[in-house]
C-alpha cells in the first residue's frame, strides 16, 4: 500500500493531492504569492492534516506545473501532460483526451485507458487562450470574474470581436461597449475567442472521445459551453477540475514509489 | 554366423570412421566461413567410395557381361526386395552411373529409361525387365526427392563432387571464376525439363522399335543403344569409365570394341558425344560453379518431387529466411555455386527452389545471425551466425 | 574565363587572415570545452566507469593525441584519405598504407559561418563543414591529401564541389537502387576507379596480399565492434553515450589499436555483466536513436538529454551511420581472389547500408528490417527519430517508420532541430514527456 503525493505548482496556486491506494484522502491549495516553496509546503503540511497522515509515512512525492523546480523537497517530477491524463482517466475512465486550460497556457493530451500519455500539444504562447485572458475581460467589461459565465449564458448571439490578439480584443471590448452592444454578448464573444483558440489546438491533435477538461477555466459554465459549441461534442468535467494536475501527479509518484522499491532491492 | 558378425562389424567400423571424419572436421577446422564446406568434401569423398564400394569389396572384373548386373550390389542389397526382382542396384538419384562397374548405387536416369519399355525383344543382357521395377525405381526416386531434395546433388552426386575438385583447382591457382547472367540461368534452368521430357519420349519410342507395323530402326543392335538415349550424352559415363579404365577397374579394350554400323557409337560406355560432351563441361565448369547442375536433368526431376506442388510441402530438407534480419548485402548471391538468387530476392520463409543443391554455402557465409536457416522436418539444424566470432 | 569571373566561381569567400585565426581560435576553445563537458557528463553519470574508457576519452579530443599522431605519419611520408560518407572503401585505403579519417563536422558553431555562403534551410552538416574549412578548423580536414566523396544525397554533392577549391576531391557515384544488376557492375567500376586514384597518390601498389591482409584487420574490427554491441543487448553494462563514443572513435583512430582497446573494454564489460554490475538500473526506459548521423562533439546535445533527463533514459541501439551501423558489416570473401575480394568489397559498402538515400522496388526495407530486428533483439521500449532540418530523405522516411513502429506498439518521437544550442530547453520539455510515457508503459 502506497502513500503518495502530488505537488501541482501552477502559476497562480500550489495544489497538493494525497493518494492512498490509489484514492484521493487529502487535498489543499495555497497562493503561490513570493515563496512558491514555502507555500508548497504549508499546502502539502494542510493536505497530510487533512488525510490524518504523517510526513514520514509518505513514500514519495511527484511535482509538476510551471514552477515545478520550485518543489525542492519533491522527490521526482512528471510534465504536466502526463499528470493531466493520469488525472482524466482518474475521473473518467473512460477519457481518452484531456484538455487543461490554465492560467497562463493551455494544452491537451491524448492517452489511453491506463492514463499513459500518447501524444499532446501545448499553447504557451497565445495569451488568449488562457484563463488571464478571461481576468482581462472581466475587468475591461467592468463586471466580476466570477459572474462572466452565467452573464455570457443570457446572450443568444456572440458580438463581433476581432480577436486575432488578446491586445486587440481590449481596445474591441471598449468600443463594443461604447457602442452599446449588451454585455452579455460581449461576455460571449470573449468566451467563443476563447474556446476558438483551444478548440483549434484540440483538433491539431486529433480528438478522441472521451474528453474531459481540467484546470481552473473548467468551472466557468460560459467557457464550457463556448468550448462545447466549438468542439461540438459533450465535455466530461469532474467535481474539482483545479486539482487534475495535483492528483495526476500524485498517481504517478505511486508508480515511482514502487520503482524505488524494486530498484532498492 | 561368422560370416555375419565380420560383416556387421566391418559396417560398425566404417560407420564409425565416417563420424569420427565429420566430427574431426567440425572441430579442428576453425574458420566457420570453411567448416560446413570441408565437411561437405568429407561427406562427398565418402560418398563416393560408398557408391564404387563394389571396386574395393569386389569381384568385378570377370565374365564379359557379368561385371554390370552382379556382384557387389547383390552381395550389399541382393536380389529380390519383397520376393520381386530389384533392380540393378539402390536408387539413389545422383550420377551414379550404371555403367561403370563395382558401383552399388544405380543412375535413376538409366534405370528409367531402361525400364520404360520392358520389351527387349529376344536380348536378354539385362534380366531386368517389367513394370514393378519401373515403380520401385520411380517410386524409390519419388521418396528420396521428398526426404532429400537436392541435398543429393549438393553432398553426394560423384559428378558434383567432379566438379567441385575443378573449382577447388581453379581456387588454387586464384583464377578469377566466371558468371552466367540471370537470363542464361533460367534458360539452363527450362532446358533441364525438356531434356527429361526428351529422353523419356525417346527412350519409349526407340525401345519398341516398331510404331503400327512400321519399324523405327532397321538395326536392332543399334536401337538397343538408342534406347537409353540420355546415357549416350550424359558427361559422367565417360568420366567414371575412363576412371576405372585408368585404375584397371575396368577392360578398356572392351569399352572400345563395340564400334556398329555408321554411327561412331564405340560401345556402351563411350560415345564420341558423350566425350564432346564431357570435355565442354569439364571446361566450363573449371570457369563456371557447377555449370552442369544448372542443366542436370536428374536435377530437375528431384525438383520436380521436392520443390513444386504438394512435394513442396512435404519436402524434408529447407533453407528458410528470416526477413527482418536480412540486410540484402548480397553475399548469399554472390557466393552460391549454381547462382541462385532467390535466396536473395525472397523475403523471407521457404527460400529453397528447385535450381538449388543444397551445399549451404550461402548459410555458411550469412553473417547475420540466425537469418538463414537449414530446416530438417521443420528443425532448424544449421543457422547462420556471426563468423566472425570463433575466428583465430 | 575572365580572372574576375574565374574568381568567383569559388565558394569560399576570401576572408582575412586575422579573422581566420580569431575565428579558428574562438570555435576550437568552445569546442575542447564542449568536449571535455561531454566526458564530464559522462563520467558523473556513470558511477564506476571503467579505466578501458580514459583510452576513448582521449581519442575522442579531435585536436590532440590522435592528430599529433597524423601529423607525425604525413611527416614520415604517410597519405593521408579522408572520407565524408561511410560508403569509402576503407579495406582500400588500409592496404595503400594510408590513413582513413572521417571528415563529417560536427560542430554547431562552424555552422553559422556556413551560413554566410548558403541559406539557413541547407543541411547543418554540409553547413558546418563548409564553415569549419572556411576557418581551418577540422583537423582531419586540413590534414587529408585527398577526400572521397560518395555523392549520397544533394547536400554532400554541393559539397564535393565547395570542397574541391581547397583539396583535391575523389568523387564516388554511388546508384539510387541497389538492386539492379547493371547498378552493382557500376559501383564496381567506382571502386576500382578509387583504387587506382588511391594507388596513385601513395605510389603502392594494391594486390591480393595487402588487401587480403586489410579485409582481415578490418573483420578483426567488425568482431570487436559486434562484441561491443552484443553487450548492450541485455542489462545495461554500458552507457548509450559511452558506446556511441566508442562507435565514433573507430572512424578516425588508428583501426588495430582501436579494436585491441574495444576487446579489451568489452573483457571488463563482459566480466561486469557477468557480476551484475550495471551502469544504470536495468528498468531505465530504452531508447533507439534513428535518424541523421549524431556526430561528435555537439551532438551530444540530444543523448545528453535522454541520458540526463528525469525520468533517465538509455540510448541501447542506434540506425545511424554514425554509430551501429559504422562496422557492424563485414566484409564477405568468398575466394581471395582480387577480383572476388573488390566484388566483396563493393557489396558491403553498398549493399549492407540503410541508408535512406537509396530506394527500391518496395521502398527502403533494409532499414525497416534493420529497425525491427533491433528493436527485437535490443528490448527497445521507444525510438527517437531524429531529424536536423534540411535532411530531407530522412524526413521523408518518417511516416513509413512511424506506420511500421505504430503497428509493433512502439512509441516513436519526431525531434527535429537544428545546428543550435538554443532549443534545449524546449526540447527538454518533449524528451522528458516522451520519457515519462515510456516510463509509465512500463509499470502498468
Amino acid at each position: 500500500m502506497v502513500v503518495s503525493a502530488g505537488v501541482d505548482m501552477g502559476t497562480q496556486r500550489v495544489k497538493v493531492a494525497i493518494i492512498k491506494d490509489k484514492q484521493v484522502v487529502g487535498k489543499a491549495q495555497e497562493f503561490v504569492g513570493f515563496e512558491p516553496t514555502k507555500a508548497a509546503e504549508k499546502a502539502l503540511e494542510e493536505a497530510l492534516k487533512s488525510a490524518n497522515i504523517s510526513r514520514e509515512e509518505l513514500e514519495h512525492i511527484t511535482a509538476t506545473g510551471a514552477g515545478v523546480d520550485m518543489a525542492t523537497f519533491a522527490d521526482s517530477k512528471v510534465s504536466m501532460m502526463g499528470a493531466d491524463a493520469k488525472a482524466g482517466v482518474y475521473f473518467f475512465k473512460s477519457a481518452r483526451t484531456v484538455i487543461d486550460v490554465g492560467a497562463e497556457d493551455a494544452r491537451a493530451v491524448k492517452c489511453d485507458e491506463y492514463g499513459i500519455m500518447q501524444d499532446f500539444i501545448v499553447n504557451a504562447r497565445c495569451a488568449a487562450g488562457a484563463g488571464t485572458f478571461i481576468e482581462a475581460m472581466a475587468r475591461a467589461l467592468e463586471v466580476e470574474l466570477e459572474d462572466m459565465g452565467p452573464l455570457s449564458l443570457k446572450a443568444e448571439r456572440a458580438s463581433p470581436i476581432n480577436a486575432s490578439c488578446v491586445i486587440f480584443a481590449e481596445s474591441d471590448v471598449v468600443s463594443l461597449i461604447h457602442r452599446e452592444e449588451p454585455k452579455s454578448e460581449i461576455a460571449r464573444a470573449i468566451f467563443d475567442a476563447m474556446a476558438e483558440r483551444v478548440a483549434s489546438m484540440v483538433k491539431r491533435l486529433g480528438v478522441n472521445p472521451d474528453i474531459v477538461l481540467v484546470g481552473g477555466v473548467a468551472k466557468d459554465e460560459g467557457f464550457v459551453a463556448s468550448l462545447k459549441r466549438r468542439l461540438g461534442i459533450e465535455l466530461l468535467i469532474p467535481e474539482e477540475p483545479i486539482y487534475a494536475g495535483a492528483i495526476g501527479a500524485a498517481l504517478v509518484a505511486a508508480k515511482k514509489a514502487k520503482r524505488a522499491r524494486r530498484r532498492a532491492q | 554366423m561368422l560370416e555375419i558378425i565380420a560383416e556387421s562389424l566391418l559396417v560398425i567400423i566404417t560407420l564409425a570412421l565416417i563420424i569420427a571424419g565429420s566430427l574431426a572436421i567440425v572441430i579442428w577446422v576453425r574458420n566457420n566461413t570453411r567448416k560446413l564446406s570441408t565437411l561437405r568434401l568429407f561427406v562427398q569423398i565418402v560418398a563416393v567410395v560408398l557408391i564404387f564400394l563394389g571396386l574395393i569389396i569386389g569381384p568385378f572384373g570377370q565374365e564379359k557381361w557379368e561385371y554390370l548386373g552382379t556382384a557387389p550390389k547383390d552381395i550389399a542389397i541382393g536380389k529380390e526386395i519383397f520376393g520381386r526382382p530389384y533392380p540393378d542396384g539402390l536408387t539413389v538419384p545422383t550420377f551414379s552411373c550404371y555403367y561403370a562397374s563395382g558401383r552399388t548405387a544405380t543412375c535413376v536416369v538409366w534405370q528409367l529409361q531402361s525400364y520404360l519399355f520392358p520389351d527387349f525383344g529376344t536380348s536378354s543382357v539385362y534380366a531386368t525387365t517389367g513394370v514393378e521395377r519401373l515403380a520401385i525405381a520411380a517410386g524409390l526416386l519419388i521418396v528420396m526427392s521428398i526426404i532429400f531434395g537436392r541435398f543429393l546433388c549438393g553432398w553426394i552426386c560423384p559428378f558434383g563432387l567432379y566438379m567441385d575438385l575443378l573449382t577447388r583447382l581453379r581456387k588454387a591457382l586464384k583464377i578469377k571464376h566466371w558468371t552466367l547472367s540471370d537470363r542464361t540461368n533460367e534458360a539452363l534452368r527450362q532446358a533441364r525439363y525438356l531434356i527429361i521430357a526428351a529422353f523419356l519420349i525417346l527412350s519409349v519410342i526407340l525401345g519398341m522399335r516398331a510404331i503400327a507395323g512400321v519399324e523405327l530402326i532397321s538395326e536392332t543392335e543399334l536401337g538397343r543403344y538408342l534406347e537409353i538415349p540420355f546415357c549416350q550424352v550424359c558427361p559422367a559415363k565417360p568420366l567414371f569409365v575412363l576412371v576405372e579404365g585408368a585404375l584397371g577397374f575396368m577392360d578398356v579394350d572392351y569399352m572400345m570394341s563395340q564400334t556398329i554400323g555408321d554411327f561412331a557409337l564405340t560401345g556402351w560406355y563411350l560415345t564420341s558425344i558423350n566425350i564432346i560432351v564431357l570435355s565442354v563441361v569439364t571446361g566450363g565448369s573449371f570457369m563456371i560453379r557447377r555449370l552442369w547442375c544448372r542443366i542436370c536433368p536428374l536435377g530437375g526431376l528431384i525438383a520436380i518431387f521436392s520443390r513444386f506442388g504438394p512435394f513442396k510441402k512435404i519436402s524434408l530438407i529447407k533453407l528458410t529466411k528470416v526477413e527482418e534480419k536480412c540486410t540484402k548485402c548480397g553475399i548469399c548471391k554472390r557466393v552460391c555455386p549454381p547462382q541462385v538468387t532467390e535466396v536473395y530476392d525472397e523475403k523471407g520463409g521457404d527460400v529453397t527452389v528447385s535450381s538449388c543443391i543444397l551445399c549451404f554455402r550461402c548459410v555458411e557465409m550469412c553473417p547475420y545471425e540466425d537469418c538463414l536457416k537449414v530446416e530438417v522436418a521443420g528443425k532448424p539444424i544449421y543457422k547462420s551466425k556471426n563468423w566472425l566470432k570463433e575466428e583465430e | 574565363m575572365a580572372s574576375e569571373i574565374e574568381k568567383g566561381t569559388k565558394y569560399i569567400p576570401e576572408m582575412s587572415k586575422s579573422e581566420i585565426d580569431d575565428l579558428n581560435k574562438s570555435m576550437k576553445t568552445s569546442s575542447l570545452k564542449v568536449i571535455e563537458d561531454n566526458i564530464e557528463k559522462m563520467k558523473k553519470a556513470w558511477k564506476n566507469r571503467p579505466k578501458a574508457m580514459e583510452y576513448f576519452d582521449e581519442i575522442s579530443n579531435l585536436f590532440g593525441k590522435r592528430q599529433e599522431e597524423i601529423k607525425q605519419q604525413k611527416a614520415a611520408g604517410k597519405k593521408v584519405i579522408g572520407y565524408s560518407c561511410i560508403f569509402a572503401p576503407i579495406e582500400m585505403i588500409i592496404a595503400a598504407e594510408a590513413i582513413p579519417v572521417r571528415v563529417g563536422s560536427g560542430w554547431y558553431d562552424s555552422a553559422k559561418l556556413g551560413d554566410r555562403i548558403m541559406p539557413v534551410e541547407v543541411c547543418p552538416v554540409i553547413r558546418s563543414t563548409v564553415g569549419a574549412q572556411m576557418v581551418n578548423l577540422s583537423p582531419f580536414l586540413e590534414l587529408s591529401d585527398a577526400i572521397v566523396m560518395p555523392l549520397t544525397c544533394d547536400g554532400r554533392t554541393k559539397l564535393s564541389e565547395m570542397l574541391a577549391d581547397h583539396k583535391p576531391i575523389w568523387r564516388m557515384n554511388p546508384p539510387r537502387v541497389k538492386d539492379d544488376p547493371h547498378t552493382l557492375s557500376m559501383w564496381k567500376q567506382e571502386i576500382m576507379v578509387i583504387k587506382e586514384k588511391i594507388e596513385k597518390l601513395t605510389g603502392n601498389k594494391i594486390d591480393r596480399k595487402n588487401l587480403k591482409a586489410a579485409i582481415e584487420k578490418m573483420q578483426q574490427a567488425t568482431k570487436a565492434f559486434r562484441r561491443l554491441q552484443d553487450l548492450r543487448k541485455g542489462n545495461p553494462v554500458i552507457n548509450g553515450r559511452d558506446a556511441m563514443l566508442v562507435n565514433q572513435t573507430a572512424l578516425w583512430d588508428d583501426i588495430e589499436r582501436w579494436t585491441q582497446k574495444a576487446n579489451e573494454l568489452c573483457d571488463e564489460l563482459e566480466k561486469r555483466l557477468e557480476q551484475k554490475q550495471y551502469s544504470t538500473y536495468p528498468d531505465t526506459p530504452r531508447v533507439m536513436l534513428t535518424g541523421t548521423p549524431m556526430i561528435w562533439p555537439d551532438s551530444w546535445k540530444v543523448p545528453n538529454l535522454i541520458e540526463e533527463s528525469d525520468p533517465q533514459g538509455i540510448v541501447v541501439v542506434d540506425e545511424q551511420c554514425s554509430g551501429d551501423r559504422i562496422l557492424y558489416d563485414p566484409v564477405g570473401v568468398d575466394e581471395w581472389t582480387m577480383s572476388d575480394m573488390i566484388d566483396a568489397i563493393g557489396e558491403r559498402y553498398l549493399m549492407a547500408c540503410t541508408c535512406p538515400c537509396f530506394t527500391s522496388e518496395h521502398g527502403n526495407e533494409d532499414r525497416i528490417n534493420w529497425i525491427i530486428d533491433r528493436i527485437k533483439e535490443y528490448k527497445v521500449d521507444g525510438v527517437i527519430y531524429y531529424v536536423v532540418r534540411g535532411c530531407i530523405l530522412y524526413a521523408m522516411e518518417y511516416q513509413r517508420i512511424k506506420n511500421v513502429l505504430d503497428a509493433m506498439n512502439i512509441p516513436v518521437y519526431y525531434l527535429d532541430t537544428e545546428y543550435t544550442r538554443e532549443d534545449v530547453g524546449q526540447m527538454k520539455t518533449r524528451v522528458e514527456a516522451f520519457l515519462e510515457m515510456l516510463e509509465a508503459r512500463m509499470d502498468i
